[in-house]
């Protein structure tokens, strides 16, 4: 009797995970697909490829998954790696900063940025799609004041290993901008599994009014939430920049979308309350590894443009089935 | 032999956990105006709900014009002639009165629509009804008199034989209320049926000329106002007998615990004083609306208030945050379960550990093992039936999602526990469950403000009863003088 419902547990864990997994279930899929059709594909270099294409944007997702758990989005979060991307070169090219001091600015600016988002929105009541819009654009502006809308190239040294060091040698070393990645990853999956301000966040984004009678500080939450989202853009524009060596306008363009499909492909709930950031790394690595592979196979890139939208719908329509069946 | 436009037979409707109306039958005659009367829950609004189309009831049978009809959308029920002006008005605020009165039935010239018409239609309806106004301004500038009688032309214009009002006087100035009256019987002569909600005991008796009773959603009597006092018609709202025993405390209150002065909020609140002592059970009896809830959230700061102040243990504090207030030692079991009191989506044991996480961590960290030990020993000691403490808390009954929310409350350890309706939508069972641990709070030297619509409640237990009625303290009754009669006739 006893192992009867032993084994139903076991049975019904196993149904739990591959329902909240089943991002990774597709991405295997999609990496034996690939395989077969490209020689190229499964080997170091290009699986390592991705994963430091990956990086940036899914430091993006920690950020975005986390305002995604309280049933909110960021809309800014682009260009505002774009603007720090261009505060951190334009100090360090045209101020003589410190490369180090001006990486810190840029993730200070990337903060203020996310806290003004944050103070608006819980503060002052106005909705995220409005406040967040607005900042893209404010973003945007200012990242084309700062290059006057030319990029800004030729980084230092000193600071280059950032993006584009590996740790074990060039040939088959592990890229420091992973492991800054996953170390990323683990803090925050630490703060939102196991810590107070996690727990608050779930149950902001599962019920606000409850949490509010919780005696939780709703809005306190919030704003933090896009203040962190925010310093995250910093950071990303900081392993960006010193990867490609530039700040560019185009640096962090589209990554707020991005990140919501990531979001939602790793099955993170758009209603909130549901849903861990680790799900949302599988769904930007998982966006990556489709799109290399699709590059690989030489398939056109407008027409790749085409499906990132059919996936995004997809997968929304999937979350939507999924909700609707509980 | 009487003519009746509608009849009700054996209507039950059922929500999950309680029985909201029980085999109701009711006569409604053409052409008079009938009241419909009980207290707040008796049934009322869930009554008036099946007969707009809103709910379907398990079983039972409506017959109008001696003809069995089905009421499966308000749509339909408004197309057999049966239209209803909620409390809470649904307009199209936007809209002008001309727009709203031929909302969904637009008067056409040929395949064009018929605006100048329309106007002139409605402008001599609203004429008719004795409140002539511009028909071409938005109704959002309209007072809620004015919306409520745009409200009666857009059914007349439907045709309507029924016409039901909910408390539509609940809002009106007295003004007002003469011009709604005048409108009412108005549309009597014209043969308009009209069934009337309300709680105010003069009204019914100068408009209507039968009455029905609801208690507890079974139908107790329907008779001719002349043959009925206002006594009589009280008594049988509230019923003789208390349903069941209540838990009483061997404890004798102590100290006053928590003192409001003359608390003020604009509109809401006026100039409102009380005291709870240690130990003790202060029951809050009022209509819906009469300003309980609001001066719970007032004394929480939940909401700001005006003018008073607020003592705990003697010292005058400011309250300026509901976070304040749980720092403080009290704590609120919220009105509504379901959207305020629970994260539906959350877990029993997260839902229980919400308040008071410091409890189950250390530092800014959770201890997870922690927690679900903390949570299984409320779930057993409090009898919470879900399968175990990791299951979402949407999943629970009525019952067990409220004792959910009081374990958050016990975890805090709050001095102080203001309850909210804590019993209503739950069964019979849970809800002396609910009592015991009440009394069980004040068995701890706690203090408990309870405010409910349940008059047998507050009687049975309370140690002290205020009752409140449109934002004023109209009484302060001690245990024994406390009757449900007495509470009701200072409510009405």
């Amino acid at each position: 009797m006893s192992q009867l419902t032993a084994g139903r547990n076991v049975k019904g864990r196993l149904s739990k995970f591959t329902k909240d997994y089943a991002i990774v279930v597709a991405i295997l899929l999609l990496m034996v697909v690939f395989t077969f059709a490209s020689d190229y594909f499964l080997t170091y270099r290009n699986i390592r490829n991705i994963f430091m294409q990956t990086v940036s944007v899914a430091i993006v997702c920690i950020g975005q998954a986390m305002i995604v758990t309280t049933g909110e989005f960021d809309l800014s979060l682009g260009q505002n790696v774009c603007l720090t991307s261009a505060v951190m070169a334009y100090l360090i090219k045209f101020a003589g900063f410190n490369p180090w001091i001006a990486i810190l600015c840029a993730i200070l600016v990337g903060a203020m940025v996310g806290l003004s988002n944050g103070l608006l929105i819980a503060y002052a009541g106005i909705p995220c799609f409005i406040v967040t819009l607005g900042f893209q654009m404010i973003a945007r502006g200012s990242a084309k004041i700062i290059t006057n809308a030319s990029p800004i190239a030729g980084m230092p040294e000193e600071i280059k290993w950032i993006g584009r060091g590996f740790i074990g040698g060039n040939e088959y070393g592990f890229p420091v901008s992973v492991l800054i990645m996953l170390g990323l990853f683990l803090l925050f999956m630490f703060i939102t599994q196991r810590t107070k301000f996690g727990r608050s966040l779930y149950a902001i984004g599962g019920n606000k009014e409850a949490a509010y009678f919780a005696g939780i500080n709703v809005k306190g939450h919030r704003a933090v939430i896009y203040t962190i989202a925010g310093a995250l853009c910093g950071i990303s524009a900081v392993i960006l920049v010193t990867r490609l060596d530039s700040a560019a306008l185009t640096n962090g363009n589209l990554y707020e979308f991005d990140a919501m499909i990531a979001c939602i492909l790793g099955g993170i709930s758009l209603a909130g309350g549901r849903g861990k950031i680790i799900q949302a790394l599988f769904g930007a690595i998982f966006l990556m590894l489709f799109f290399n592979g699709m590059t690989m196979l030489n398939v056109n890139p407008f027409v790749q443009d085409v499906l990132k939208g059919v996936v995004m719908i997809g997968a929304v329509a999937l979350d939507v089935v999924r909700n609707r069946r509980r | 032999m009487a003519d009746n436009i509608l009849e009700l037979k054996n209507i039950t409707k059922v929500f999950p956990g309680v029985k909201a109306l029980d085999r109701v039958s009711v006569s409604i005659q053409r052409g008079t105006v009938h009241a419909l009367v009980g207290e707040n829950g008796a049934g009322k609004s869930t009554l008036i709900k099946v007969l707009a189309g809103i709910y379907h009831p398990e079983e039972g049978e409506v017959f109008l014009d001696g003809v069995k009809v089905d009421l499966r959308t308000p749509y339909e029920s408004q197309q057999k002639g049966i239209s209803v002006v909620h409390q809470e008005l649904k307009m199209s605020e936007t809209l002008s009165v001309a727009e709203n009165v031929f909302l969904g039935n637009l008067m056409y010239k040929g395949r064009i629509v018929d605006w100048k018409g329309m106007r002139k239609r409605a402008a001599e309806m609203l004429r008719e009804l004795g409140v002539p106004m511009d028909v071409t301004v938005a109704v959002e500038r309209l007072s809620v008199a004015q919306k409520q009688m745009v409200e009666i032309c857009k059914a007349i214009n439907r045709n309507c034989k029924v016409l039901i009002m909910d408390e539509p006087s609940a809002t009106l100035t007295e003004k007002e209320q003469t011009l709604m009256f005048n409108t009412i019987r108005k549309l009597k002569e014209d043969g308009v049926t009209i069934i009337y909600i309300s709680h105010r005991m003069e009204e019914i008796f100068d408009l209507s000329d039968n009455v029905s009773v609801l208690r507890d959603g079974a139908h107790i009597a329907t008779l001719p106002v002349a043959n009925v006092t206002r006594d009589e018609l009280v008594s049988m709202m509230v019923g003789r007998a208390v349903a069941h025993d209540y838990p009483r405390s061997g404890k004798t209150p102590g100290e006053v615990v928590l003192e409001a002065r003359n608390i003020k909020r604009k509109g809401v609140l006026n100039n409102i004083s009380f005291q709870l002592h240690r130990g003790e059970v202060l029951g809050v009896a009022g209509l819906v609306g009469a300003g309980r809830t609001e001066l719970a959230r007032a004394v929480l700061g939940i909401d700001r208030i005006d003018a008073g102040e607020i003592l705990l243990h003697g010292k005058p504090v400011r309250i300026d945050s509901f976070r304040k207030a749980i720092g403080l030692g009290l704590s609120l079991v919220p009105e509504d379960r379901k959207s305020q009191g629970l994260v539906q989506i959350a877990t029993v044991s997260r839902n229980i550990c919400m308040v008071n996480m410091d409890a189950v961590s250390h530092g800014f960290v959770m201890d997870a093992a922690r927690e679900r030990q903390v949570s299984q020993e409320y779930v057993e000691k409090m009898d919470i039936s879900t399968p175990n403490v990791e299951t979402e808390a949407q999943y629970l009954s009525g019952g067990n999602q409220q004792k959910v929310v009081i374990a958050k409350w016990l975890l805090e350890d709050s001095d102080i526990v203001i309850l909210d309706e804590p019993t209503r939508g739950i069964d019979v069972g849970a809800k002396s469950e609910i009592h015991r641990l009440i009394v069980g709070l004040v068995d701890q030297g706690k203090s408990v403000l309870m405010i409910s619509s349940e008059l047998p409640e507050i009687v049975g237990m309370s140690d002290r009863v205020l009752v409140i009625h449109e934002g004023c303290l109209v009484g302060e009754l001690k245990r024994g003088e406390a009757t449900p009669e007495r509470i009701m006739s200072l409510c009405v």
